[in-house]
């Protein structure tokens, strides 16, 4: 291969058939981080909800803390298959879910250690979480994330209105699952198609 | 006037190297290999040249008990490349996409 006849055409037709390849190339299981946050947080939402309502101690809002546990435990187990490259893409959206997930637990944090007990958590979790979605599906160009954090966002402000507690944590539960499970679940799919 | 074509860039394993590399953060070796369908010790060969050229970064790590060569696109090599094909469009354009053949 090396040192053979090469002319400029070749040499143009090359790039571009190896950039579009790079630009093609799709991760399998892309979509499980989705999966495994998005049901850490469908699972503990449902656990405080259950336990709250029969207790009436708010003292179980620490059992929030689950989803951290669960989500850092699948993201542990989870068996990644690396393609062997990074792109630029990957680490825009990496950064993006960096930022907004340190900035969504400290919020929490400080939430549920009573420091800000004002704050409308569930709704300005529904948000970040939104934001982060609806923008890695923009920039993914995926568009059932774009749509699913749009979705998202529009029944976080329903979610925010609704006065019932009950009704309140379903609907939080809802979203993670319209927001995050589902397009987890399709781009695994289409990846899975595309490898 | 043709711009002159750097000859380190005008090898199609190197090319498909840097073209590679241009396009994403980062790249290891059995990706590289896949793509441009070479052998090991060949690619070595030309990911040594482009290093000691100093178009690439070359960092040797382990995935589990495996080793992982990675490789990345430097500044320098950003720059190589640009210029390469900047000079490719010179000859495309005044040439009309001919058929010469340089190496």
């Amino acid at each position: 291969m090396e040192e053979q006849k090469f002319t400029e055409k070749e040499s143009l037709e090359l790039i571009s058939r190896m950039i579009q390849n790079t630009q093609r190339k799709m991760e399998k299981g892309a979509g499980t981080p989705m999966l495994i946050w998005g049901s850490a947080t469908v699972i503990t939402t449902i656990i405080v909800w259950l336990i709250v309502r029969t207790t009436y101690n708010s003292y179980w809002n620490f059992l929030w803390f689950l989803i951290p546990v669960f989500g850092c435990i699948g993201m542990l187990l989870r068996k990644k298959q690396s393609r062997g490259i990074r792109t630029y893409v990957d680490k825009v959206i990496r950064s993006i879910w960096l930022v907004l997930g340190i900035t969504g637990f400290t919020l929490s944090c400080l939430s549920i250690l009573n420091v800000m007990w004002h704050l409308p958590i569930l709704f300005i979790i529904i948000l970040i979480m939104g934001m982060g979605t609806v923008l890695t599906g923009l920039i993914a160009e995926f568009k059932p994330m774009l749509f699913g954090g749009i979705v998202g966002m529009l029944l976080g402000a329903v979610q925010y209105l609704v006065p019932n507690y009950d009704a309140k944590m379903l609907i939080f539960a809802a979203i993670f699952i319209i927001m995050m499970i589902i397009p987890g679940y399709i781009l695994n799919q289409r990846a899975q198609n595309h490898v | 006037m043709f711009k002159e074509l750097d000859p380190l860039l005008h090898s199609e394993l190197r090319l498909g190297i840097m073209s590679i590399l241009i396009s994403v953060e980062e790249a290891d070796f059995v990706y590289l290999k896949e793509e441009i369908k070479a052998t090991s010790g060949n690619l070595s060969v030309q990911i040594d040249k482009l290093e000691k050229a100093g178009y690439i970064k070359v960092k040797k790590t382990f995935k589990g008990k495996m080793p992982r060569t990675i490789c990345k696109i430097t500044q320098k090599g950003i720059n190589a490349f640009e210029k390469y094909v900047e000079a490719l469009r010179s000859y495309i354009g005044e040439k009309g996409g001919g058929s010469k053949t340089w190496l």
